[in-house]
């Protein structure tokens, strides 16, 4: 559920600065001009955490506050005090009443949402439901580790990706650049000297603009030790060394829940096009199969009826694979759609050595496939025979 | 309780100083710079030009209650005001007119508020506890303010680009 948060200010200035503060993240702001207000809204909407004005027409806050704490009903409500009124006897005499916290005015956002964030939880909004991350679009990564050769291989690994990749070597750089800029993903060596991994976890975690971000750790296989300790503490994933980029890139989407389906998936002049990489890993594998029913789907709804099964990148034919393509042939057959395999010499060799294979029909190119369908006894791989 | 004649000119100056720079480096990024002393104690009064061509202003007032009582009116140029206002609320120029003056009224308002704020809470942790009174706002461009008799005034003038700050201290006197 949504947090709520009520700013009773008499000034709209200050109610938009917090509007505006809290428009990152999912929750509902709510506003009162003055004490009375405050109390009634209070009242009916039970906010989650109310930030209040002293000095104030018809109701000051003071005395707002001092009717919000003798209410059973709502004397849980942590208050926060954002005022001009400081000096020290001042903040004390408020503070005795029960406030959780207090800001003096001028104040900065940040410190706003750092306090806030201490008393409710700040989950920031994700990017509008219509708007799905893709895997083309830019993202930013930090990697903190103190070898420059695994920042390099990281770097010229994923070079290929629209994904900017940072390489710091301490803690303290980290956390200046997540303050000025939070990264969308931090991965961290937790071979880091006098435990700065786990430091520096601790304060992605408990900073509201970075509190949700994953957090990869890399390690050495042998480290076991290491690796438990940053699971317990609730690292995303680790990483192990020497790092399989594929495998890398892989958990870096799914972790920052990109839709990576593009990869896979096109429509190129009303046909779908499925693309099998030269050599899918078993996580890559995942992805296509879990992506596969519902772009199936998609194409159909969307009037394309013929799906080109592309799979001749492919350099070695597993049971993985087989599977992969069995399931894709059976999903286009119960969506009535047509469908062409395109494979290269070794592959179709492959398939023939194989019982459940042995019958599946290869085009040599896309464009050989999708000329097929418009004949009408087409080349269209059948089902091995039970 | 002390006396306020004992609150002394440097005591205002440094405060006002501080809330100033608190205030506009917090709130917009921004740091004026007090003119020099001479060049504050040569300052004729008005401290805004009283001419048919004078730049527009937006003035904010704030008072203090307590043991020491007063009010401060911060001056601002009209196109500084409304630079400060879209600065504050992430308006755009255009956003701004559609707005209207009350916005600009608003934000200008507060600005004052928390700058008169900033100067009082100095004053309370010097033993000369005070309250805020609600800010209000006075508009144009000829016109001047003058105090009753028994106020002490001060005023200190701030730069910041082009634009000229103004602030116009009263302090009543006696205890």
């Amino acid at each position: 559920m949504r947090n709520k948060i009520l700013t009773v200010d008499d000034s709209k200035t200050v109610r938009i600065i917090v509007r505006k503060a809290f428009k990152p993240y999912d929750c509902e702001v709510l506003e009162a001009a003055n004490g009375v207000e405050g109390l009634a809204v209070a009242a009916k909407e039970m906010p989650d955490l109310i930030l209040l004005d002293i000095t104030m027409p018809v109701m000051d806050g003071v005395e707002m506050l001092t009717k919000l704490k003798s209410d059973p009903q709502l004397k849980g409500i942590p208050v926060m005090m954002l005022t001009a009124e400081g000096g020290r006897d001042h903040v004390l005499k408020i503070a005795k009443i029960g406030v959780r916290d207090y800001i003096v005015k001028p104040f900065k956002e940040e410190v706003l949402l750092e306090k806030a964030g201490r008393m409710i939880e700040l989950k920031p909004l994700s990017d509008s439901p219509s708007k799905v991350r893709s895997i083309f679009d830019p993202a930013t990564i930090l990697v903190v580790e103190d070898k420059p050769a695994i920042i390099q291989q990281i770097q010229e690994g994923l070079k290929h990706t629209p994904w900017k990749i940072h390489g710091l070597s301490t803690q303290g750089e980290a956390i200046d650049f997540c303050a000025k800029t939070p990264p969308d993903l931090v991965m961290i060596s937790l071979s880091l000297p006098e435990d700065a991994a786990f430091t520096l976890f601790r304060l992605i975690r408990t900073n509201v603009k970075t509190k949700y971000l994953p957090v990869f750790g890399l390690v050495v296989k042998t480290e076991t030790v290491a690796q438990q300790q940053a699971q317990t503490v609730g690292f995303t994933t680790v990483i192990t060394k020497p790092i399989d980029i594929g495998d890398l890139e892989s958990k870096v989407a799914r972790a920052m829940n990109l839709d990576t389906s593009q990869r896979y998936f096109a429509i190129e002049n009303s046909n779908l096009v499925m693309r099998l990489p030269e050599n899918p890993s078993a996580a890559v594998l995942a992805e296509i199969t879990t992506y596969l029913k519902p772009k199936l789907a998609e194409a159909v709804d969307a009037g394309h009826n013929r799906a080109v099964i592309d799979a001749h990148q492919l350099k070695l034919l597993h049971m993985g694979l087989i599977k992969l393509l069995v399931l894709a042939m059976q999903t286009c057959r119960d969506l009535s759609v047509q469908f062409a395999l395109v494979g290269n010499a070794s592959l179709i060799a492959e398939c023939k050595g194989f019982e459940d294979t042995r019958a599946w029909v290869f085009h040599d190119t896309i464009d050989d496939a999708k000329a097929s369908f418009g004949k009408p006894a087409a080349p269209v791989a059948v089902a091995p025979a039970a | 309780m002390p006396a306020t004649q004992e609150i002394t000119e440097r005591l205002i100056r440094d405060n006002i100083s501080r809330a100033i720079a608190d205030v506009f480096k917090t709130m917009l990024g921004r740091q004026p710079e007090m003119c020099c002393r001479e060049d504050n104690a040569a300052l004729s009064w008005p401290p805004v030009p009283i001419e048919s061509d004078a730049i527009p202003q937006v003035v904010g007032t704030v008072g203090f209650l307590g043991d020491a009582n007063g009010l401060i009116y911060l001056y601002l140029p009209v196109p500084f005001a409304r630079m400060v206002t879209c600065h504050l609320l992430g308006m755009t120029e255009p956003e701004l007119d559609e707005a209207g003056d009350e916005v600009i009224n608003d934000a200008i308002g507060e600005l004052t508020n928390m700058t008169v704020g900033s100067f009082k809470n100095g004053l309370c942790d010097a033993g000369f506890p005070c309250k805020l009174t609600i800010p209000s706002i006075l508009r144009g461009s000829n016109f001047c303010i003058e105090p009753i008799s028994s106020a002490q005034r001060f005023v200190y003038c701030f730069r910041e680009s082009h634009h000229k700050i103004v602030t116009d201290i009263l302090l009543k006197t006696g205890e």
